[in-house]
């Protein structure tokens, strides 16, 4: 399984643990959005549901994950709260690479050095924790939007990352072989993009996925995220905080799954050191 | 040299600027005037008052920078505590992984512990410290400098109060550190000027004291910003949970209730930090491994 990949000229190592941790981020993120997308048949309660068991049951029979002080299912919330963390970060991403990256790797063949303006502007935004930045940006907007937001607020890092990547694609030999032949900025750019999104697109979605739900479950833990009853993991957790020392079940199984989920997205994002690139 | 410093010295000074820009673009958002021109308006009055000082005063009545920085020595003190523990683990960990075979054996491991979010980590130790340390984590101990309470032997105070959030902040830090070093490592043991010594005849505990040490460190201070970054954004989580009064917390309470000239001033200070941090961690790079660009 072990290879090589060749990419602008520059033979990469690809090992084993790169392949087996791809596939199982992969993998795993694939198993996590069917559970998303069948959550109201696996759950065996609808969301937000109270006593459908008895208060604070232990996990066991009667109650798989155990339930909570309402009576609420802790396995049919976990489950329901995945589904909205899930897809809350999947938007993020979505717009983390789209007005990110995209746009990153495109500012480089910007005229009159526009795009380096833009990286300065980009580079103040860095001065603050994304953390901070999306909670300013959910304060701004509302809470409704808090995914719109964290993906926002994930953009400025992203779009570095793809700014800096273009600007040594830029200066590479291939680019300049290229100009020195006359072949359009555009045609070049359209072939930097085909190569990044079939070498890099995994990479990069993995990471910014990564970031989008941890961000997307602290700030919810802070109280500015979802809101129920759409309750996703980080609220769950939050609401499991003042009983957790005596009821575990109630904090740890959306935990885990919160984990899970990060876990994933990080290992579809291993580079050859066998750590997210 | 100088040239290089200069650089610096100008992008400090263009960042600072751009700062007080982004921060005084906050209450003109929040409440934004009708047209174009009185919003360029407000924001050019917000970024001179701003600039001399005047943040306006908080939803309390007071002058919202003196609260602020009322509460920043707190967020210090848990940021430094939080440093020396980050450095200490951090170190010593991206050390022993940065040797190839390492790297391979732990990595599944380390993808697991580094998947944790900061909160988490944080809930976990008051699981752990309650009952096996009956460490009481609760919001109303008064906010007491740590040197009074080791003074007194109060250390189940001091173990809620500062140390349980210094470990979360630590072990935020610690895995920021670590990857930061086995990067840079990897990219010190990859260096083609390598093998050209190991040519000349020099050995290689030689060349990785004089060569790759101080690339290694020079990488690890050009990271600095990154490296606070993550250390802030960990502080307000742990200030959080541990219901600690410090500048992070005063900033999250701020803005929830749209409490604009407190957010300014709180992120404004946070903005400095990290400026400065970053500032002194090229300038430190720069002596080591000089270069021509920061």
């Amino acid at each position: 399984m072990s290879g090589s990949l060749s990419y602008f000229g520059a033979g990469r190592h690809v090992s084993n643990l790169e392949v087996v941790s791809r596939a199982a981020g992969v993998g795993g993120l694939g198993l996590l959005a069917v559970i998303v997308a069948l959550n109201n048949v696996i759950a065996r309660a609808p969301a937000g549901a109270t006593y459908i068991a008895k208060r604070l049951l232990p996990p066991g029979s009667d109650a798989v994950m155990g339930s909570d002080a309402l009576g609420r299912d802790i396995m049919s919330e976990t489950v329901h709260a995945l589904a909205v963390s899930f897809s809350s970060a999947a938007v993020s991403t979505a717009i983390a690479i789209f007005i990110g990256a995209l746009a990153g790797f495109a500012a480089v063949r910007l005229p009159l050095r526009m795009g380096a303006a833009v990286r300065v502007i980009s580079g103040i935004l860095r001065m603050i924790p994304t953390l901070f930045l999306a909670v300013v940006l959910v304060a701004l907007s509302s809470r409704e939007f808090f995914a719109i937001s964290v993906g926002l607020a994930i953009c400025p890092e992203v779009f570095n990352a793809g700014f800096d990547r273009a600007s040594s694609l830029a200066r590479s030999r291939h680019a300049m072989y290229a100009r020195a032949s006359g072949i359009p900025g555009l045609t070049l750019l359209r072939r930097d993009l085909v190569y990044e999104l079939r070498m890099n697109i995994v990479n990069v979605t993995g990471r910014a996925l990564a970031s989008s739900a941890t961000i997307l479950a602290t700030i919810s833990f802070f109280g500015f995220g979802a809101i129920p009853p759409h309750r996703d993991l980080g609220l769950l957790i939050a609401e499991a905080q003042t009983s957790y020392l005596s009821n575990w079940w109630c904090a740890l199984f959306p935990a885990l799954a919160l984990v899970v989920l990060v876990l994933c997205a990080r290992l579809a994002a291993t580079d050859d050191s066998g750590q997210p690139s | 040299m100088w040239r290089i410093w200069l650089l610096a010295a100008a992008q400090f000074l263009g960042s600072l600027v751009g700062a007080i820009l982004l921060v005084s673009l906050l209450p003109v958002i929040a409440h934004p005037p009708d047209g174009l021109w009185p919003f360029v308006t407000e924001l050019a009055e917000r970024f001179l008052k701003i600039g001399s000082g005047d943040f306006g005063r908080s939803a309390a009545g007071s002058p919202a920078m003196t609260s602020a920085w009322a509460a920043f020595p707190l967020t210090v003190q848990l940021l430094g505590l939080g440093v020396a523990l980050a450095l200490l683990m951090g170190i010593s960990l991206g050390f022993l992984l940065s040797a190839p075979r390492a790297i391979r054996a732990a990595a599944p491991l380390l993808q697991i512990v580094t998947s944790v979010p900061v909160f988490l980590v944080g809930l976990a130790l008051i699981w752990v410290a309650t009952p096996s340390f009956h460490v009481i984590t609760s919001a109303d101990e008064p906010d007491l400098a740590l040197s009074i309470m080791v003074r007194h032997g109060d250390w189940n105070s001091a173990w809620s109060a500062y140390f349980l959030p210094a470990l979360t902040i630590g072990v935020a830090g610690a895995a920021h550190l670590q990857m930061s070093l086995r990067r840079a490592a990897a990219a010190a043991w990859m260096a083609p000027y390598r093998s050209g010594l190991r040519m000349m005849g020099l050995g290689l505990l030689d060349i990785n004291l004089r060569f790759a040490l101080p690339e290694i460190i020079a990488a690890l201070l050009r990271d600095a910003r990154g490296f606070i970054l993550t250390l802030i954004s960990a502080t307000a989580i742990a200030e959080w949970i541990f219901h600690r009064n410090g500048a992070a917390v005063l900033f999250l309470n701020a803005t929830a209730s749209h409490d604009w000239a407190m957010a300014t001033a709180t992120l404004l200070l946070f903005a400095v930090f990290t400026l400065i941090v970053g500032f002194v961690g090229d300038l430190l790079a720069s002596f080591i491994v000089p270069e021509d660009t920061l």
